[in-house]
């Protein structure tokens, strides 16, 4: 992954950058927030324009960086978007939500009728038009990516850093198994305890299996995720493997219509 | 190869002779399983395990280490040599000795040294403990099942006693200070080889004894068998975390916040992660499951054999129980009994 084009330009100059939301909780955004210790730093490296968190004005109309949290719900926000894309010189989505649609995407199948559900006849013009939620990168192409539900604060710093100055590392594909045996944590499925792990992509360190608790998929799904030889180990391990499918429609209901 | 005999009530002696000037790691008790860590008390060990969930592996190549730092706004590289702690593994099996001499065969035996290997493998003495294998167990195959170096001391369970093989002179010397030891009488003698008769026959007898494995993995490496073995596979890599003798790495600058300074790190790596044979233009070498596999099981059973004179493979067990899709050597074996059935095709 490259550094965006402008920053090897003779007319060198501090990376203008915005931060987008769309559907979701914001707490991606707060999460950066939390990155307290090194937020001068970080802001020393860039001219943030536009944090949608902590402004009322629109967005600025041009920029170098755009990094978007939360999925793609509506017409007006594809077009949000799409403009995004025109402008940006690299895209970043950031968190779950932007990155798989998350647990936005939970509400795309059967997505007629779910507002009247909510709103009777009633429906808010601020809902805008409500399309299948999904990721941004189902609208547009996106730069890169900062996963998982909530965030990690010092993952986007890395993030952000390797868009401005280019990086060595590829992305990870392996699921995420091999981090609990570098971490030497049991394994729930010896236990006969679900855990979405086997098809969730590397990266976040197993941190949730560290804390005691089985891998709920916020990562995502693994380009390379095997769902049926998953699903051939959740029957050898005496695992429901309905509730397998059923778990995984917390964070990966869109990829999971994709395939 | 000199040896002495101990009553295994010196055994907390030693250790904490040994805690006096190293750090010692052996295996305890974790969750229901056992894993190698420091010990604070000579009470944690727990000699009696099957296996730990990893291998020793990980004290001299951690999973993720620096192996320099740079300064970019000053253009500045430091070499970086992490503290090396002088440290104790202590009762290690004979499946991990051997992989250690893998390890050193592979890491600092050939042309290029790995100066971060050396280093830890110099500052490291192995105290090694007999075993009775569990039934993923399959170091005999290999040879594995004897360590016949790459330790300093080899505890011998005989009963009531250890017969102590000694092989460095450094750990003999403190074994010699913290513990009464004599020489062995002929009782010991014949209760050292009973306890090898009972070791050897305690194998899993429906782990085939196949032979000629190596040439048998070019024989058939187009059979349809890989692609069976490699659609299981969930491209984890949990089988190369466990394993005692994978070694392969990636290695990644990482930025600290600054966005100036920062390292160089090396980490773990496996030929079964899907972007491990990827290269610049997106071509890879291995996009599936079956080729993944495939290679992976070659190199513990063929490749190194052909340029070392030994498996790679030290049947430990591992990742027998680490791969949730029963994907291991055991497999592999198998097919090739089956291959060598009367009947088969």
């Amino acid at each position: 992954m490259g550094a965006f084009s402008l920053i090897t330009d003779s007319e060198r100059r501090v990376p203008r950058v915005v931060v987008v939301g769309l559907a979701s909780c914001f707490g991606c955004q707060l999460q950066i927030t939390n990155a307290e210790p090194y937020l001068t730093q970080i802001l020393g490296q860039i001219d943030l324009q536009y944090w949608q968190l902590v402004t009322s004005e629109d967005m600025p109309d041009s920029y170098d960086v755009a990094i978007i949290e939360g999925a793609v719900t509506t017409r007006e926000s594809e077009e949000t978007v799409r403009a995004v894309r025109e402008k940006a010189a690299h895209v970043m989505a950031i968190g779950a939500c932007a990155v798989t649609a998350g647990v936005t995407g939970m509400a795309a199948p059967g997505l007629v009728g779910r507002a009247a559900e909510v709103y009777g006849d009633a429906t808010p013009d601020a809902s805008g038009e409500l399309i299948e939620p999904r990721p941004v990168s189902a609208v547009i192409d996106v730069d890169s990516e900062v996963r998982c539900c909530p965030i990690d604060p010092l993952d986007f710093v890395a993030a952000l850093q390797r868009a401005l100055f280019g990086s060595n590392r590829s992305p990870e594909t392996r699921t995420l198994c091999s981090d609990c045996k570098r971490n030497e944590t049991e394994c729930f499925f010896n236990a006969g305890t679900l855990c979405l792990g086997l098809v969730t992509r590397a990266g976040c360190g197993a941190r949730c299996v560290n804390l005691g608790r089985p891998c709920n998929g916020c990562a995502g799904l693994s380009p390379d995720a095997n769902l049926k030889a998953a699903r051939a180990a959740c029957e050898t391990y005496g695992v429901s493997v309905s509730d397998f499918d059923k778990a995984l429609e917390m964070f990966n209901q869109v990829n999971l219509m994709e395939t | 190869m000199l040896y002495r005999v101990m009553d295994k009530r010196e055994l907390p002696k030693l250790v904490r002779a040994f805690m006096e000037e190293y750090e010692v790691v052996a295996p305890v008790k974790r969750g229901g399983g056992y894993i190698f860590d420091v010990i604070e008390s000579p009470d944690e060990i727990e000699l009696g395990y099957t296996q730990t969930a990893s291998s020793p592996k990980k004290y001299l190549m951690p999973p993720t280490e620096t192996l320099m730092k740079f300064d970019a706004g000053m253009n500045l590289v430091e070499d970086f040599t992490e503290q090396v702690t002088p440290r104790v593994v202590f009762g290690v099996h004979t499946c991990d000795i051997n992989a250690m001499n893998r390890l050193d065969t592979a890491l600092i035996g050939g042309k290029y040294v790995d100066p971060y290997y050396q280093a830890r493998r110099e500052a490291t003495i192995v105290v090694g403990i007999s075993c009775v294998p569990n039934s993923n167990c399959f170091c005999h195959l290999w040879g594995a099942d004897e360590a016949q170096f790459g330790y300093d001391l080899f505890l011998h369970d005989i009963g009531e006693k250890y017969l102590v093989s000694m092989s460095s002179v450094e750990a003999t010397n403190i074994l010699e200070a913290a513990c009464e030891i004599s020489e062995a009488t002929d009782e010991d003698r014949i209760a050292f080889r009973q306890a090898t008769r009972a070791r050897q026959s305690a194998f899993n007898k429906d782990i085939p004894d196949v032979q000629d494995v190596a040439m048998l993995m070019d024989v058939f490496h187009s059979d349809p068998f890989w692609e069976e073995l490699g659609s299981r596979c969930l491209s984890c890599s949990a089988c190369a975390s466990v394993c005692p003798t994978c070694f392969c790495f990636d290695i990644r600058d990482v930025l600290a916040p600054d966005g100036k300074t920062g390292e160089r790190q090396r980490t773990w790596d496996a030929c079964t992660s899907p972007g491990f044979a990827a290269v610049t233009g997106g071509h890879n070498f291995r996009p599936t499951g079956r080729e993944r596999v495939r290679h992976r099981m070659y190199h513990k059973l063929n490749g190194f054999m052909v340029n070392h004179d030994r498996m790679l493979c030290v049947g430990c067990g591992r990742c027998v129980s680490a791969c949730k899709t029963g994907i291991n050597p055991i497999e592999v074996l198998q097919f090739f009994k089956r291959k060598g059935a009367d009947h088969a095709k």
